[in-house]
């Protein structure tokens, strides 16, 4: 049967196959019609239940369950197909209990999906029902959706490498316009140069004197232009300023560690965790309200997420690994205060309300971490003498302010309270 | 010239002592910088580091060296003794993991009031929203990638005792690990209120 629109191709050729391609066309454009015809079959369920159902779904079952992903527990898809609707309505009531009956199938899916268990919901029989009837009906229906979300996909890439490239093709005309400018100007004067001449020469002489002459046949000469006084001296001033600016900031970077970014063990990222996923500074760095260090959080705290995510990825499998043997990881210290001054973070975030971007920086843009302020003794001092006290609702600061108020108009700073003194952070 | 280039190269040693990178830089007066006795988060476990200035020779080690060879890993803090309980602080929660069903019968230990719930708030910011979102409905940032986060109004957990909750934040449940080790136990207990009133929401 194969064989012959072949043969009637070869027989009626190019007006016949015009014919064929239409054909072709017509049912390839007829598809879309199908798909829009079996929803208006899937149609024949209830729409109040189907709704109802859509509600009960994404209220209680879409943390661990989508139609057609496995997210969680398995993807529901035609799940009435699998397994009867007694079984069904059973598992989602208690499915402790239908895998500790033995049931062959509960028990393989238990294994397959990482021994997690379902949280039992004591749904009525007419909520499991709307329930299922809505997952029946997303069944049917789910082609045109995938589409849909693979085209934003595509749109969103396209979009975001067209932006980055932007900078480089802004930066290189500016770089080509620059080049014609200067071009431009060099062919300028040497026209205006020839013009002049020209004109001088029709004007036998007449238009410029001797002077004019030397100044357009002038050429630019290096080697005397170097040994004139202006240039010795304009350069040596530079020179010597730069030099001596060079020594002093040199000098002043002896014993300051900014701008530190040593390399971790570990490629943690700040820009993803505080930055991308916003999770607070004191979920890791539990000791920042409570003790004098922030705390540099313990493996347990990293496997509070990474037991889950991205346990795959070699970086994460340090973790797992150091996990698994007890061991701490040996991160390297980015803030190192000398030992000779105090600082205790309890008192500036816990009292003092202090910000930890105001010391630390934008942290949540750092994929490694760098020492950010000088943390100097001026740097410190300098903060002392600028911040006010954060006395607001703190009773121990209560009779300071009014001492404070009634004998000086500016407000409480932390310098008033004896934020200068020397044995405050060294003793 | 030599003149030049001598100072070229004052300027490049003086430079070099800035921090940049993996190099901390040059000390001003390094026996000063490093603590003698243990101090937590900094360990040097190198025993050649600062043998250069060395102030005790007899000690058999440098400068520097700075770890405990009597902790596990050397290291200069020690976990506290197994079963102490700490000082000026409520008394242990002792239900292993494994009994979930009689925490319910565990009651809160403080009471209702508006402060409570205000500091609540700011500890459910730092410690659960990046999961179970603003208003508990397990979508924050993280809760919509970690997946599996039970919305606390959802039927299934929406009438959970106080004692449950609170036994779920120590010891985790299902997909989420225990705080226990992150939370004092009266955070814990404010952090319960808070998620009661996202329950009823």
């Amino acid at each position: 049967m194969q064989t012959k629109p072949t043969k009637l191709l070869v027989h009626f050729g190019v007006p016949f196959s015009q014919f064929f391609g239409l054909i072709l066309l017509s049912i390839l454009l007829s598809i879309p019609y199908q798909i829009i015809a079996q929803d208006e079959e899937s149609q024949e369920y209830d729409p109040s239940v189907v709704k109802n159902g859509e509600n009960l779904f994404k209220g209680n079952c879409t943390v661990c369950h989508a139609i057609n992903e496995v997210v969680i527990g398995p993807a529901l898809k035609d799940v009435h197909e699998r397994q009867t609707e007694e079984w069904i309505y059973a598992f989602i009531k208690n499915s402790q209990k239908v895998i500790k009956s033995g049931d062959e199938y509960a028990v393989n899916l238990y294994n397959e999906y990482n021994k997690t268990l379902m949280t039992s919901f004591d749904f009525s029989d007419e909520e499991l029902n709307a329930i299922l009837t809505y997952i029946k009906d997303e069944s049917s229906r789910e082609i045109q959706v995938v589409v849909a979300d693979a085209n934003q996909g595509l749109e969103g890439g396209e979009v975001s490498s067209v932006s980055s490239d932007n900078l480089y093709i802004s930066l290189g005309l500016n770089l080509i316009l620059l080049l014609i400018i200067i071009f431009v100007l060099f062919r300028f004067t040497n026209l205006s140069k020839k013009y002049v001449l020209l004109k001088d020469n029709q004007s036998k002489g007449k238009l410029l004197d001797e002077e004019d002459l030397e100044v357009v046949k002038s050429q630019f000469n290096i080697k005397k232009f170097i040994k004139s006084n202006k240039f010795v001296g304009i350069t040596s001033f530079i020179f010597i300023a730069v030099f001596v600016k060079s020594c002093i900031d040199g000098l002043y970077t002896i014993g300051i560690q900014q701008n530190y970014q040593p390399t971790q063990p570990i490629a943690f990222s700040h820009k993803i965790h505080a930055g991308q996923y916003e999770i607070d500074c004191n979920y890791c760095h539990t000791g920042v309200n409570i003790s004098k260090s922030a705390n540099i959080p313990s493996v347990n705290i990293c496997m509070n997420c990474h037991g889950v995510i991205n346990t795959d990825k070699p970086e994460i499998q340090k973790i797992l690994t150091a996990y698994e043997e007890n061991r701490p990881i040996e991160w390297v210290r980015v803030h190192n205060l000398p030992d000779l001054a105090y600082f205790n973070h309890k008192q500036h975030v816990a009292v003092g309300g202090i910000e930890c971007a105001t010391c630390h920086g934008p942290i949540e843009e750092m994929d490694v971490v760098y020492q950010y302020s000088e943390l100097t003794m001026g740097w410190c001092i300098n903060c002392h003498r600028e911040t006010e006290v954060n006395a607001k609702g703190n009773d121990y600061y209560k009779k300071l302010v009014e001492l404070h108020n009634s004998s000086s108009k500016k407000p409480m700073k932390v310098e008033d309270i004896g934020g200068l003194e020397c044995s405050k952070c060294h003793y | 010239m030599r003149k030049i280039i001598f100072n070229i190269f004052i300027i490049i040693t003086l430079i070099s002592c800035s921090a940049k990178n993996d190099d901390p830089g040059v000390e001003y007066a390094p026996n000063m910088y490093h603590s003698v006795p243990y101090e937590p988060l900094s360990q040097v476990k190198d025993e050649e580091i600062g043998s250069w200035l060395d102030s005790n020779p007899d000690d058999g080690h440098g400068e520097f060296y700075n770890s405990n060879p009597y902790n596990p890993y050397s290291m200069t803090m020690r976990e506290p003794v197994e079963n102490t309980v700490r000082r000026g602080s409520s008394l242990p929660y002792r239900l292993p993991k494994d009994s979930l069903e009689l925490s319910a019968s565990v009651k809160s230990p403080i009471e209702d009031s508006e402060d409570v719930l205000k500091e609540a708030k700011v500890l459910y910011d730092r410690y659960c929203v990046h999961c179970h979102g603003e208003k508990g409905m397990g979508d924050g940032s993280v809760g919509k990638v970690y997946k599996g986060v039970t919305a606390y109004n959802s039927r299934a957990v929406k009438d959970k005792p106080e004692g449950h909750i609170f036994h779920v934040i120590t010891h985790g449940k299902g997909r989420m690990w225990g705080h226990g080790s992150q939370i004092s136990i009266e955070d814990r207990w404010k952090i319960v209120k808070y998620v009661q009133t996202l329950q009823r929401q």
